[in-house]
């Protein structure tokens, strides 16, 4: 079971995005690349306080052939597709399946930069993704594990994909 | 003058500025032609009144500024772009000495709703936490990106499975008025009347069947209107600034009278006064469908086809407003104010709609050419952008909603009645401000619908919206199914204005969504595009 946020885990989150997208048909065809940027909230024991961590994701053909840290400003000249932005605890809970990530974004938890018109026709792609990211991964969660007390997310870690409440979703770091 | 341009652009509305600011800043030779005397469109700032009376003759109220694109891409701020956000944004108040209150404060404003209704007002914080949400998303899906259909949204919004992450969103919107998401959502008839009255303002009538599917974001923006210090027009003098550092020119008193067309591609322009521009790269049109197809190209650029559905399928809004222009000695002070004083401080006061029923039966007047009795509703800048109006004065803005055409004499009896009305419309305000006795108005000036076309004749039938706003005249429908993605069947002619998705009011949208249109089909790197 890899450590959350380890090389490990992001090969796992790799095989599982895979696995997922593999039985999916009429899946698009091009290359995107995708900027995760996860900001330590005080909340998550992952992620200090003002730390920043960043992930380049990038898919081919509904594929992930490739994921990995970044360091803040390396890799700024990358053309992105997309960028995903939030609150630490909140990607800890989508990596446990505790927060659903449509509700995060539906509810501005995360903010997704990009050509929106791309995400809404492949929905089912999109939605294919982030199901494998939040429920595709047994994660290791050595500092304690989501959810997080103070951002609300129902149940705990081995409930992972259990169906989570639009307040949970909200809650951020101006909450903690 | 030269007579050479990559790209013209017609008209010198934000919309065209806009478009040719980017355009200037991608390295292209750009000329904007302007009808008027300057530029800005319905961004028109005056002294109607009286000397240092500044009045915003049309656009007075702009939404969303910080989450449109052109607003930091283009550095309006540093061309001299200053925006207030009133802490108090707008109020209603009732016949019977009541009031509510829309703060900026989102806190406030339940307090003030439940006043009312305790249950509505936990309604509307829900409502408009989950509007804010989702409201850059929306924004980023819908404003600031060419158009989708609704059948692609819908079938998106089914695979995400909106409708059972969201207590406001539904696919039923799709079928429903305003008035019956009030109805379902809401119990209190003030509550209810506040809400289709802000509706109405943003374009969106209460009792259009389709509509409610803009509702809930037009809840989450009910507290983001915002005031251009020094008049709209400062956002039309930014506008043409950053066009003009970046080599783009701007023309004024350049009347378009013909899109030159040769081998089906659209080539130039030419004035009334004969000179002849050539557009080595497109010619962009930001007025009106009717005036693009039917005035400006000859009939077999245009084809019979588009040019019978510009005639018959193009909507236009089946009501306008009649505007008074008001130079105050004081601030309207509400006898409302006993019962929740920050009235007094409100921007925009919808004067005496308690209810959706009444403004359905004003709208059922006006759709028959009647005049409704006045339910003006008062704007007061000076509240917020004291620059307005000379040390101690104020200046008023009183709004109605009105038919362009009367069912007695069309639009050309406005010039008539139209100071006959002003005045009941002063009287109707009086009634809620005793303060504003005959005295306290140093000088008036009507400008009726018949105004709006004379000033600016591509708001046909005086649509500020230029096109209906309905749910078959939205994303790319509009304005019609073959121009909804900013081309035309002429190559490299392209419309950018307030015609196209999303729609008029100060959004910038057309602009920018015709600008990606246009980079792809110009080879032109999309440097403003920041993921």
């Amino acid at each position: 079971m890899p450590v959350i946020y380890t090389a490990d885990w992001y090969s796992a989150v790799v095989e599982a995005i895979n696995a997922h997208v593999a039985g999916l048909r009429g899946v698009p065809e091009g290359a995107w690349t995708c900027r995760i940027e996860i900001a330590g909230d005080g909340v998550s024991p992952y992620v200090a306080a003002g730390e920043e961590r960043h992930f380049l994701v990038r898919i081919d053909g509904g594929r992930c052939i490739w994921y990995r840290e970044v360091l803040g400003e390396e890799e700024e000249g990358t053309v992105l597709d997309y960028r995903f932005s939030g609150p630490a605890a909140v990607f800890d809970e989508i990596a446990a399946g505790v927060i659903d990530p449509v509700d995060a974004a539906l509810h501005g938890t995360v903010k997704v930069r990009g050509d929106m018109r791309f995400l809404m026709r492949q929905a089912e792609l999109v939605k294919t993704l982030l199901e494998a990211y939040a429920t595709g991964v047994e994660t290791k969660w050595p500092l304690g594990a989501p959810p997080y007390a103070v951002t609300g997310g129902s149940g705990d870690a081995t409930t992972a994909g259990a169906p989570t409440t639009a307040a949970a979703a909200t809650r951020g770091p101006a909450d903690a | 003058m030269r007579d050479t341009y990559d790209v013209v652009i017609v008209g010198a509305g934000h919309n065209g500025l806009t478009l040719g600011a980017y355009l200037a800043r991608s390295g292209l030779e750009v000329l904007v032609c302007e009808r008027r005397h300057e530029e800005g469109g319905g961004l028109c700032t005056e002294e109607l009144t009286l000397p240092g009376f500044l009045h915003n003759v049309h656009a007075n109220y702009h939404t969303f500024v910080d989450m449109a694109p052109p607003v930091t891409d283009l550095e309006l701020r540093e061309h001299g772009v200053e925006y207030v956000r009133p802490e108090v944004q707008m109020a209603s108040v009732f016949t019977d000495g009541t009031a509510l209150v829309i703060h900026s404060d989102i806190d406030k404003t339940c307090a003030s709703i439940a006043r009312f209704s305790e249950d509505d007002a936990e309604t509307f914080r829900r409502l408009h936490a989950e509007a804010y949400g989702y409201i850059d998303l929306l924004l980023g899906t819908l404003m600031y990106q060419p158009p989708m259909s609704v059948k692609e949204l819908t079938k998106a919004l089914s695979a995400f499975g909106v409708e059972e992450r969201s207590e406001f969103l539904s696919v039923k919107l799709r079928v429903e008025t305003i008035n019956r998401f009030l109805d379902q959502h809401f119990t209190h008839p003030k509550v209810k009347a506040h809400l289709a009255f802000h509706g109405a303002v943003c374009g969106y009538t209460n009792d259009v069947k389709g509509l409610a599917i803009g509702f809930p974001l037009l809840a989450g923006k009910i507290d983001n209107w915002n005031l251009c210090v020094g008049g709209s027009h400062r956002l039309a003098h930014a506008l043409w600034r950053d066009l003009a550092q970046h080599g783009g020119v701007m023309i004024a008193d350049a009347d378009v009278e013909h899109i030159v067309v040769q081998d089906g591609r659209a080539v130039g322009v030419r004035l009334t006064d004969g000179t002849e521009i050539t557009a080595r790269q497109a010619v962009a049109s930001t007025v009106s469908v009717e005036q693009t197809f039917l005035e400006f190209l000859d009939p077999a650029s245009v084809g019979e086809e588009l040019a019978h559905k510009v005639k018959t399928k193009v909507r236009h809004k089946d009501w306008t407003l009649f505007s008074v222009h008001l130079a105050m000695d004081r601030l309207p002070e509400y006898a409302a104010a006993e019962f929740d004083p920050d009235v007094n401080r409100a921007w925009v006061v919808n004067l005496g709609y308690g209810s959706p029923e009444e403004l359905n039966a004003d709208w059922a007047t006006i759709r028959a050419g009647g005049l409704p009795d006045p339910h003006p509703n008062a704007a007061v800048n000076s509240l917020y952008d004291p620059t307005d109006a000379p040390a101690g004065c104020a200046t008023g803005l009183l709004r109605q909603f009105a038919p362009f055409a009367l069912a007695d004499g069309g639009e050309g009896a406005w010039d008539e009645i139209g100071p006959y009305y002003g005045r009941k419309c002063i009287e109707e305000w009086r009634r809620f401000a005793p303060n504003l006795t005959d005295d306290a108005f140093l000088a008036s000036a009507v400008f009726t619908p018949h105004d709006i076309v004379r000033k600016l004749p591509n708001m046909i039938r005086g649509d500020w919206m230029m096109g209906e706003i309905s749910l078959d005249n939205m994303l790319d429908q509009r304005p019609l199914p073959e121009l909804g993605q900013y081309r035309t069947p002429i190559d490299r002619l392209y419309m950018a204005g307030s015609t196209q998705h999303p729609h008029g009011f100060i959004t910038f949208g057309p602009a920018y969504n015709a600008l990606a249109i246009m980079a792809e089909d110009l080879g032109i790197e999309p440097w403003w595009r920041k993921v």
